[in-house]
């Protein structure tokens, strides 16, 4: 554990922090907000303190980093404490402070009461959940959270853990939801939107025939995600019951305003990127978005008759750091996100009343 | 028809594919600013698809070659880095078209090409004109652009200019070229630029303001005592500037534009919204409001002009600013402007803004600070040392953008003793990734139609206005001020601390 830094005692955590500045005036302290990152696996919080010490590239922040064994009979707790620190352009060398936490046993009340007392005041609170969702995850927990990170390619069950983030989300009005698969799909989304600034495939959109999407068989969520996105933003209606599944595709029909009948499918393929492709097809016009695996480009392409733009942008990266960072940059309400959201559950098969 | 996906994804302003005409594309400020801020957006996914880039200027060149000199120097001054496989997508849509700035067949030429372009996109297509030439073309350019049909665009699509400072030299050639422009453009499609309101810390300045509830109730003559607006350069005419700066002089070349318009950011009223024409409004007032330092007297107490003489600047030997490269050596042209502006309206009466710019100062660094007046001290009165100053605000615009804020705090101990404090906020420690150049945000914004960072007709004219009265006591009045001298190295002359001397102020030491 001696990644972690210092080992301290629960009781002393915030005096070993000020020792720890006080040792190293050459520092500063820079944060501008609370990040906790939560995992049940074993051995997580190493792990996660090497993200934390990318994210503090970026984003300064009082990191809390929270591992938890909750089969152990006994309920224990320890504490470390470190510093991140990086050359600010440079020059200054700023500092972020790290907390973290390791617990067994039952430990809804104790993670409440010990852990966040060691919030920075008055800073939001992002927290990251990795995993599946556990019954840790509930009122007491969530009110005290602005923005919820999880990342639903990691859940078994997705409708059921959908259906509680929902549930959050009525309980706790101010909460923000983060989705890493939507995160993931981001890139492809802000390319079909530079692709749809063209007139001539704006036109064509509405005699759209059939829009395919191809993911990675691990990142299903992203492309469903993805698909409620277009079907959400076009205002399509869908025009035969939904969730035709066949063998292990996801396969829909929507009709445009215009009376257009859209076949619409998002496939898996074990070899592809996470999120690999999106396909829009009308009788005269093409846009699609490619990401090959281990490319670091989007190939975009627009096919209107003659006329053809070709060009390429950066890929989403997979590592979980650099997907985190890019969410928090982008900052903002993710109200996209909440809009997308009724049609994604119509596809999981969630009932809004179920919630 | 909106494009539906972009709504709610990335800003607030759609901007449209359109096609980009340079005019003066083989100049320096196309290869270091215009096309590696196009390509940062391209690399940002910002950039809409099936922009396409025309560079005009008068050398022969293929696209091929037009397109790797602006890669030798992309490669070196991107931003984000270059990738060659982003950049060869991307140069696919720079073309080059040679011409002359006043040969009307190479316009017509040049219409040809674009009508090309657009019946690739289906016969329709919006059009960017951005005039990054010398002044001295804008006329022939804009002429031209009229003549050959330019200015009019189909049905459904627009025509935009963008035109680069200096815009004007004086009131009656900005008048003139505000003419021409509007013969050509309408003010609603012509973008003039001024860089710095494309600056994050520019644009925080109304953030600050108005997203703030702490700030704006002190924002008046109740409390404050005076604020100053600083730009300062450690550098002189290296590289050949000499010879533009000696005709323009540092009053011309920042106050009128850069420092009038952080000025009016930060003395205008809450605008009703935060359209272009809301903000700019508002904005124009405050410059309306300047009291006019119209007789050489008013101009001899109110600004000081100066010169550097022989100095050292970071260890280096500097010399003075007539013995410049390309100035002439009995110029009488100000390195150094300091002025006392007070702007007559309700909210500021008595408030003076005291604004400097100069050239060879110690260091490189713009910023605006807000001093407070001081708390009545009765309470400490009998202290040693008293009250050592009031708050101070400071926005600091450029380099190490942020804001600090200075307080009076006890020190630790058995004895009252008061000293000054500082809280202090870096945008670069807190936000690890760095601003956008402020070319990516106004080029975005002018394909968007958004003009909300450009500086209009009214505000333009307003400015020169007021500088016009101050050059004209300098250069054309029978009792001309003098100019005074500074050291190379140091903060200014004498005379601009004895503008703030006069009413117990000091200039803030950066
Ligand atoms: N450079 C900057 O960083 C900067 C910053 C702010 C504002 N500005 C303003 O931007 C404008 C351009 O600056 P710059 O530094 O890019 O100027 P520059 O390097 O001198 O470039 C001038 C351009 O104009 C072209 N040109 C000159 N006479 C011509 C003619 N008769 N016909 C056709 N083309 C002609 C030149 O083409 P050839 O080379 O083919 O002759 C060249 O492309 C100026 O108004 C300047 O004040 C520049």
């Amino acid at each position: 554990m001696l990644a972690l830094g210092k080992e301290v005692a629960i009781g002393s955590v915030d005096k070993e922090l000020r020792l720890l500045w006080e040792q190293d005036k050459a520092s500063t302290n820079a944060s501008l907000i609370n990040l906790a990152v939560y995992s049940e696996e074993d051995g997580a919080i190493l792990k996660n303190s090497e993200l934390v010490q990318e994210i503090t590239r970026e984003h300064a922040c009082r990191a809390i980093l929270i591992g938890i064994d909750r089969d152990d009979p006994e309920a224990s707790i320890r504490a470390w404490i470190t510093a991140h620190c990086h050359l600010s352009h440079g020059r200054k060398s700023v500092c972020c402070e790290q907390i973290a936490f390791q617990l067994t046993g039952r430990a809804t009340g104790r993670l409440r009461n010990t852990v966040f007392a060691h919030l920075n005041s008055d800073l939001p609170l992002v927290f990251w959940w990795q995993g599946e969702l556990s019954s840790i995850f509930s009122e007491r927990l969530y009110s005290l959270i602005d923005r919820f990170v999880f990342d639903s390619s990691q859940w078994s069950e997705p409708a059921e853990s959908f259906k509680c983030i929902e549930k959050a989300l009525q309980d706790a009005g101010e909460l923000m939801p983060m989705d890493m698969e939507w995160t993931r799909s981001y890139p492809v989304r802000l390319a079909v939107a530079g692709l749809y600034d063209d007139p001539l495939a704006k036109k064509a959109l509405e005699h759209t025939s059939s829009i395919r999407i191809t993911v990675h068989p691990g990142h299903r969520m992203a492309g469903l995600q993805l698909l409620a996105w277009v079907i959400q933003r076009t205002g399509w209606k869908p025009s035969m019951d939904l969730g035709l599944n066949t063998a292990n595709n996801d396969q829909y029909y929507f009709e445009t305003h215009e009376g257009s009948d859209v076949m619409a499918v998002v496939e898996t393929d074990p070899s592809a990127a996470p999120v690999a492709g999106l396909e829009i097809l009308s009788p005269h016009c093409k846009v699609s978005v490619t990401h090959e695996a281990d490319s670091p480009y989007l190939h975009q392409l627009l096919e209107v008759g003659c006329h053809r733009i070709e060009r390429s942008t950066p890929a989403a990266s997979d590592d979980s750091a650099e997907l985190f960072m890019d969410h928090l940059s982008r900052g903002g309400k993710n109200s996209l996100y909440r809009m997308m959201m009724p049609t994604f559950l119509g596809f999981l098969g969630v009932n809004e009343e179920e919630i | 028809m909106n494009n539906p996906f972009r709504k709610d994804l990335v800003s607030r302003s759609q901007p449209e594919a359109c096609t980009v005409v340079i005019f003066g594309a083989t100049g320096d400020l196309t290869h270091r600013k215009l096309i590696p801020a196009l390509y940062n957006l391209q690399v940002e996914g910002a950039l809409p698809a099936g922009v396409k880039i025309v560079g005009f200027a008068r050398r022969e060149k293929t696209d091929e070659e037009f397109r790797s000199g602006l890669e030798e120097i992309n490669r070196k001054v991107s931003r984000s880095g270059h990738d060659d496989e982003i950049w060869t997508a991307f140069a696919q849509n720079i073309h080059y078209h040679q011409s002359e700035f006043q040969d009307g067949d190479g316009y017509k030429k040049l219409a040809e090409r674009l009508d090309e372009i657009d019946q690739d996109r289906g016969g329709k297509g919006h059009r960017l004109f951005y005039i990054a030439s010398a002044p001295s073309f804008f006329d022939d350019v804009l002429e031209q652009l009229k003549n050959a049909g330019l200015n009019e665009c189909k049905e459904g699509c627009w025509s935009r200019v963008i035109v680069e400072k200096p815009f004007g030299t004086d009131l009656p050639s900005a008048q003139h070229l505000n003419e021409v422009v509007n013969r050509t453009f309408q003010e609603k499609d012509t973008y003039r630029i001024d860089h710095y309101l494309g600056k994050e810390t520019a644009q925080n300045i109304m953030v600050l303001r108005f997203a703030n509830a702490i700030f704006e109730p002190l924002w008046n003559n109740n409390y404050i005592d005076h604020i100053q607006i600083t730009c300062a350069e450690n550098l002189g005419m290296e590289g050949g500037r000499g010879g533009y700066y000696d005709k323009a002089g540092a009053l011309r070349d920042m106050v009128q534009n850069h420092l009038l318009q952080l000025l009016s950011l930060v003395a205008m009223e809450p605008p009703t919204d935060l359209s272009a024409d809301g903000v700019r409004d508002e904005k124009v007032k405050v410059l309306r409001s300047l009291r006019q330092w119209d007789t050489p007297e008013l101009v001899a107490e109110n600004v000081v002009r100066a010169q550097y003489t022989e100095g050292h600047v970071d260890g280096e030997k500097r010399v003075g600013y007539r013995e410049e490269d390309r100035v002439d050596p009995e110029s009488t042209t100000e390195a150094y402007v300091a002025l006392r502006v007070m702007i007559d309206t309700w909210r500021w009466s008595g408030v003076p803004f005291f604004v400097r710019m100069g050239k060879q100062l110690p260091k490189k660094a713009t910023e605006i600070s807000v001093h407070f007046k001081e708390p009545p001290t009765v309470l400490f009165n009998a202290l040693s040392g008293g009250v050592p100053g009031g708050n101070v605000l400071v926005i600091r615009i450029q380099p190490d953008e942020g804001i600090s804020l200075r307080m009076v705090s006890k020190i630790p101990g058995a004895r009252l003793r008061l000293e000054p404090v500082k809280m202090d906020f870096h945008y670069s420690t807190s936000f690890g990734k760095g601003s956008p150049e402020a070319y990516e945000r106004l080029l975005l914004d002018s394909m968007a139609g958004d003009a909300t960072l450009f500086a209009r007709r009214d505000e333009v004219e307003e400015a020169w206005k007021f500088i016009d009265h101050i050059e004209h006591a300098w250069h054309e009045s029978d009792t001309p001020p003098p100019v005074a001298e500074y050291v190379a190295g140091t903060w200014g002359p004498k005379e601009a601390d004895d503008l703030l001397a006069e009413d117990g102020r000091k200039w803030r030491r950066l």
